[in-house]
């Protein structure tokens, strides 16, 4: 064996020794749960042949767990989707339980400097049990942390983008908070720390599912976009997600082939009912104005109230802002303001035109409402859409009540408003009207009541908002997206050549 | 399996409903219309089952959170 052959096979054992994880006798018992390793899900999420390891070599800086620490917990490197290059993180729960460590907290440092200086989405695929014990302890190992000082600083240079496949916590946790995308593998816990160290702190049990189940981040918390069964769907998701953004803000979104609209115009007259006391479900409206097949819903099950989507217009990326009537009549609450607040970021980020179609009754009032801050989250969802510097065109498509009008891109609060026949706008029921400024009802006093109201009512349709320009049109529904496609050539940003002014891409969105 | 509490996200009243004891529903299929807020709203079933129960009756006001129906997943 030549000197060289000897150096050869020694380096082709160390790369085995890194490639094979924490064993064959642990990734057996994963294949037989039917979790992907941490590579083969970086094989299934990046074009094949593409990805390029950094740090392999890496292990553990304490020397008794060098040979048990292939890779230190987390596989890093580079690859692409669909032909872009993009940054991976991909925990290896196998070693060490893909804890955080002094090495390769260095590698995901590498990771995010060379992503945002490079200009690529980076990737966080997460299965970890959090901070390495005993490597953190006491004030010299947790005094080692926190070298960099811009490690959580989220200025959304490129996208972020987080799936939860096992266990989540401590960094895998943080930086799920601040990406603009999150799925979550069903069965799997996000939280801060385990369900385990949390009951031996409050010394009770915890259930992993009302610790950091699916069902709280999908629902209650809005942290998670998506809950799926399986790894490849989760992947799957995260590539759909990426080809609606661009690989960092100083290009525009991706285009596509231009398609038909979703659905024939005259559908939308089945949509939406004229008759105002009936509901539908706006996602079928959004469906029908879109490209064909174009539109990707965020947050589905969160503050349904409000839904928001990707899609696409003529082949270019849009961001749907919508009222749904099927949830709660359409009234913005608490959880709608906030999902529409982080959409808006994600859309100012990253150049993404806003659409806004309006039928609310208004802003959802109550006892529950005030407890959850609603007045506060109705001032930062307008300072969010007068910040937001993208083209931002509105419709009101029936009801458009009070503050929420405004909210809704209402008069100058959006670039060009149109009202369908439809509309209806005021800002309040007059029946309620009468009540609170003269304190008659339809029963105490009928004729009174009835008089009183005749003298309160104000005409509230699409012609009276046109007649002083608050509405810029009077749209037929039917042509509805030759309008927008219309008004999104109008309002280009041409001299900035689409490219919005990003105030709004620091805004912290873990509401 | 596990019980699901369909609970109502508004506080109205019951004005329909479009679902029985036994049914085998689907997600999102309509189980009730509310009244409320001079709208028409309908009550979705959040997952697919079986109703095991409808804890409410046609014309009852209810409140935000109140329970609505039982599926069995």
């Amino acid at each position: 064996m030549s000197a060289y052959e000897k150096i050869l096979a020694e380096h082709e054992k160390q790369k085995a020794k890194a490639l094979g994880m924490g064993g064959e006798k642990k990734l057996a018992a994963r294949r037989e749960a039917g979790r992907l390793n941490a590579r083969e899900r970086i094989d299934v999420i990046f074009d094949e042949g593409t990805f390029v390891e950094t740090g392999m070599f890496v292990t553990s800086h304490r020397p008794e767990a060098r040979d048990r620490s292939p890779a230190d917990g987390k596989v890093t490197g580079f690859g692409k989707i669909d032909g872009r290059m993009a940054g991976i993180v991909s925990c290896d729960l196998t070693v060490l339980g893909a804890s955080s460590s002094l090495n390769n907290v260095k590698k995901m440092g590498h990771m995010r400097r060379t992503a945002i200086r490079n200009g690529m989405p980076l990737i966080f695929l997460n299965e970890t049990s959090g901070a390495r014990i005993p490597d953190t302890m006491g004030a010299q190992g947790t005094g080692a942390l926190g070298q960099d000082p811009t490690q959580f600083l989220r200025d959304r240079e490129i996208p972020y983008v987080s799936a939860c496949l096992g266990p989540s916590f401590g960094t895998g946790t943080w930086f799920t908070m601040l990406s603009d995308f999150v799925v979550m593998r069903k069965g799997a816990c996000l939280a801060v720390s385990s369900p385990r160290v949390t009951s031996l702190a409050i010394k009770e049990s915890v259930d992993p599912e009302e610790l950091g189940g699916w069902r709280l981040h999908t629902e209650k918390t809005g942290i998670v976009d998506y809950a799926v069964d399986t790894d490849e769907e989760a992947l799957e998701l995260v590539r759909k997600f990426l080809s609606y953004l661009p690989s960092h803000c100083d290009e525009l979104p991706p285009e596509a082939e231009p398609r038909e609209a979703g659905a024939d115009p005259e559908k939308i007259l089945e949509i939406v009912p004229p008759e105002r006391q009936k509901v539908y479900d706006v996602r079928k409206l959004i469906a029908a104005i879109a490209d064909k097949d174009s539109v990707f819903e965020l947050k589905p099950k969160f503050g349904k109230v409000a839904t928001t989507a990707f899609a696409r217009m003529n082949g270019k990326v849009v961001g749907f802002v919508a009222t749904n009537p099927m949830f709660k009549a359409g009234a913005l609450d608490p959880d709608g303001c906030d999902k529409i607040i982080s959409f808006l970021v994600m859309c100012d980020s990253f150049h993404i035109p806003v659409l806004i179609l309006t039928d609310t009754p208004g802003f959802l009032i109550g006892i529950e409402g005030e407890r959850r801050k609603a007045p506060g989250k109705i001032m930062n969802f307008m300072t969010a859409l007068q910040m937001c510097t993208v083209p931002k065109i509105s419709i009101v498509t029936r009801k458009s009540y009070g503050q929420a009008y405004l909210n809704m891109g209402g008069s100058r609060n959006s670039d060009e408003m149109g009202a369908w026949p439809t509309a209806d706008v005021g800002f309040m029921d007059p029946n309620i009207g009468v009540n609170v400024v003269y304190g008659v009802t339809a029963e105490s006093d009928p004729q009174k009541f009835e008089e009183l109201k005749a003298e309160i009512t104000r005409d509230s349709s699409a012609y009276d908002l046109a007649a002083i320009y608050s509405a810029q049109t009077v749209l037929d529904p039917r042509e509805t997206r030759d309008w927008l496609l219309d008004m999104l050539e109008v309002h280009s940003r041409g001299r900035s050549r689409g490219f919005s002014k990003r105030r709004l891409a620091s805004w912290p969105t873990t509401f | 399996m596990a019980d699901i509490k369909i609970e109502s996200e508004i506080t109205g009243t019951v004005w329909k409903i479009e679902t029985a004891v036994g049914n085998r529903v689907a997600e999102d299929d309509v189980l009730m219309i509310l009244e409320s807020m001079k709208m028409e709203i309908p009550v979705l079933a959040t997952d697919a089952g079986v109703v095991k129960s409808i804890e409410v009756e046609e014309g009852a006001n209810i409140a935000e959170g109140q329970s609505l129906v039982i599926l069995e997943g």
